[in-house]
């Protein structure tokens, strides 16, 4: 599979419940996280459970689809800005749903893609927005491991390394 | 369970010393223009470097989202939050501070409103009072404080609000003072009574209104109202699961779940903020708390604080 995508946003958060600050670079170290980010900090939330979080996905197209509405959920329709979703990184065209295992390249990074990201209810609770949880269900982003750090830039490519 | 919310980065604009040991804040949003929307008698959390949270009223006006006020008495013998806020806080720095939340909101009703303020309890009964105001609205607002020297906010009042609905009472001048039986003798059926303010004055009002009907008595506390001094004793919490937690006498119920692993959320972590609270399935709970009315306290429970005698079964 041929694709290429763009890095539209890049956001932290300091800790837990804190509002996403978008940053123009980001600096990411390998196993660890974004610089300044809650999960590189250790002060994010997450379940108790041994997992990969280190830099986390979402794509455009998904905010622009749950902006129109979502059929399953009567009466469902989130407007989400990018400092909302509380994933680090905004992308365009790149396909998330189908990179579990296969590493990618973003800016100087190479990233690896773990696992699917689930929604959880704290999201919907902190921001306010009945069905978000339900909306964002099997399309809410990818977790990330970092291979290689290095620094990205809104802008930057994103290239597939593994086919 | 209380939902979460959002912690904002709010610069200090402004912080200006009132009369009886308290600090006038005025805040605003780093990046954005506006700040989330508030009722009279929201409060926000305050982080503070320790990792302690602290809940204040906000007592600006409703209408103007370019900023929030928040007015801190100084407690020396508190917890060591507002202590640390009167000496760090100054224009220019930065506060982590939460988007409001409301547990003391006005009820929309016809009736003439009262509205009771002990000292600091000011802060959230001045946002309501001028809401009142702005709607047309009867009310009647009776400020006590130890003597004028050491009112805060007086100026805002006098400045503000409407005077033939403000009533001023100071311990030392005899002739303002108001006894709070005579005043709360009769309820007018239609009224609502709303009051802030210190514990030995929360006291006063709970007993002078003990025959107002359920329903008509709001209030909101700063401190969870004095134990009588018994030490706690062990007691069991079940959960929806069947999972057993044992509480010590010397922990929390709070601890004791989280320990457990139950997430749950808390900010005041001494009974007044309502954060944690949860509902009681089954059991004899003893509630200490300072959130919960005594409707809900037949179902719900405050862990951080309240405890019980043998076993409680909790929707958890």
């Amino acid at each position: 599979m041929t694709w290429q995508g763009t890095l539209l946003h890049i956001h932290v958060a300091p800790a837990a419940s804190y509002e996403m600050e978008e940053l123009t670079e980001a600096q990411l170290i390998a196993g660890r996280g974004i610089v300044g980010d809650r999960y590189y900090l250790g002060t994010g939330t997450y379940s108790a459970k041994p997992d990969v979080r280190e830099v986390t996905l979402i794509e455009v197209e998904v905010l622009e689809a749950i902006a129109q509405g979502e059929p399953r959920i009567p009466g469902f329709k989130a407007k989400l800005a990018p400092e909302d979703h509380r994933r680090n990184l905004t992308t365009r065209g790149v396909p998330l749903g189908h990179l579990i295992g296969k590493r990618f390249r973003v800016g100087e990074t190479v990233l690896r893609a773990a696992r699917m990201n689930f929604p959880c209810k704290y999201i919907e609770q902190l921001l306010g927005i009945p069905g978000l949880y339900e909306g964002l269900l099997n399309r809410s982003g990818l977790n990330c491991a970092i291979e290689v750090g290095g620094v990205i830039r809104p802008g930057d490519p994103f290239l597939p390394i593994d086919e | 369970m209380a939902s979460p919310r959002i912690i904002m980065k709010l610069t200090v604009t402004a912080a200006r010393k009132e009369p009886g040991d308290v600090l006038v804040i005025d805040l605003k949003h780093t990046r954005k223009p506006l700040l989330p929307p508030f009722e009279p008698g929201s409060h926000v959390d305050v982080h503070l470097p320790d990792g302690k949270v602290r809940q204040y009223s906000l007592c600006g006006d409703p209408t103007d989202l370019s900023r929030y006020t928040i007015a801190v008495k100084r407690e020396d013998v508190g917890r060591g939050g507002s202590a640390w806020i009167h000496e760090a806080v100054a224009a220019g720095c930065t506060l982590p501070v939460s988007a409001p939340r409301n547990h003391f909101p006005l009820a929309q009703r016809e009736g003439p409103t009262l509205l009771l303020a002990g000292g600091i309890g000011i802060t959230p009964i001045l946002a309501m009072a001028r809401a009142l105001e702005r709607q047309g609205m009867t009310y009647e607002l009776h400020y006590f404080t130890r003597s004028r020297a050491l009112a805060p906010l007086l100026s805002v009042i006098e400045r503000e609000l409407d005077s033939s609905t403000v009533w001023l009472h100071f311990d030392d001048e005899p002739e303002t003072r108001q006894d709070l039986e005579s005043l709360l003798t009769t309820p007018s059926s239609d009224a609502q009574l709303y009051y802030c303010g210190p514990p030995g004055f929360m006291a006063a009002v709970d007993r002078a209104t003990a025959h107002w009907p359920e329903g008509s008595v709001h209030f909101e506390a700063f401190q969870p109202p004095e134990q009588d001094g018994a030490p706690p004793e062990p007691f069991t919490i079940t959960l929806r699961d069947g999972t057993v937690v044992p509480v010590a006498a010397d922990t929390t119920a709070l601890a004791a779940l989280r320990r457990a692993g139950v997430l749950l959320m808390a900010s005041c972590e001494n009974g007044v903020c309502g954060t944690c609270e949860c509902g009681i399935l089954e059991g004899q709970p003893l509630h200490r708390d300072a959130v919960l009315s005594k409707e809900a306290r037949t179902h719900r429970f405050i862990p951080c604080i309240s405890r019980a005698t043998g076993v409680l079964r909790l929707d958890l």
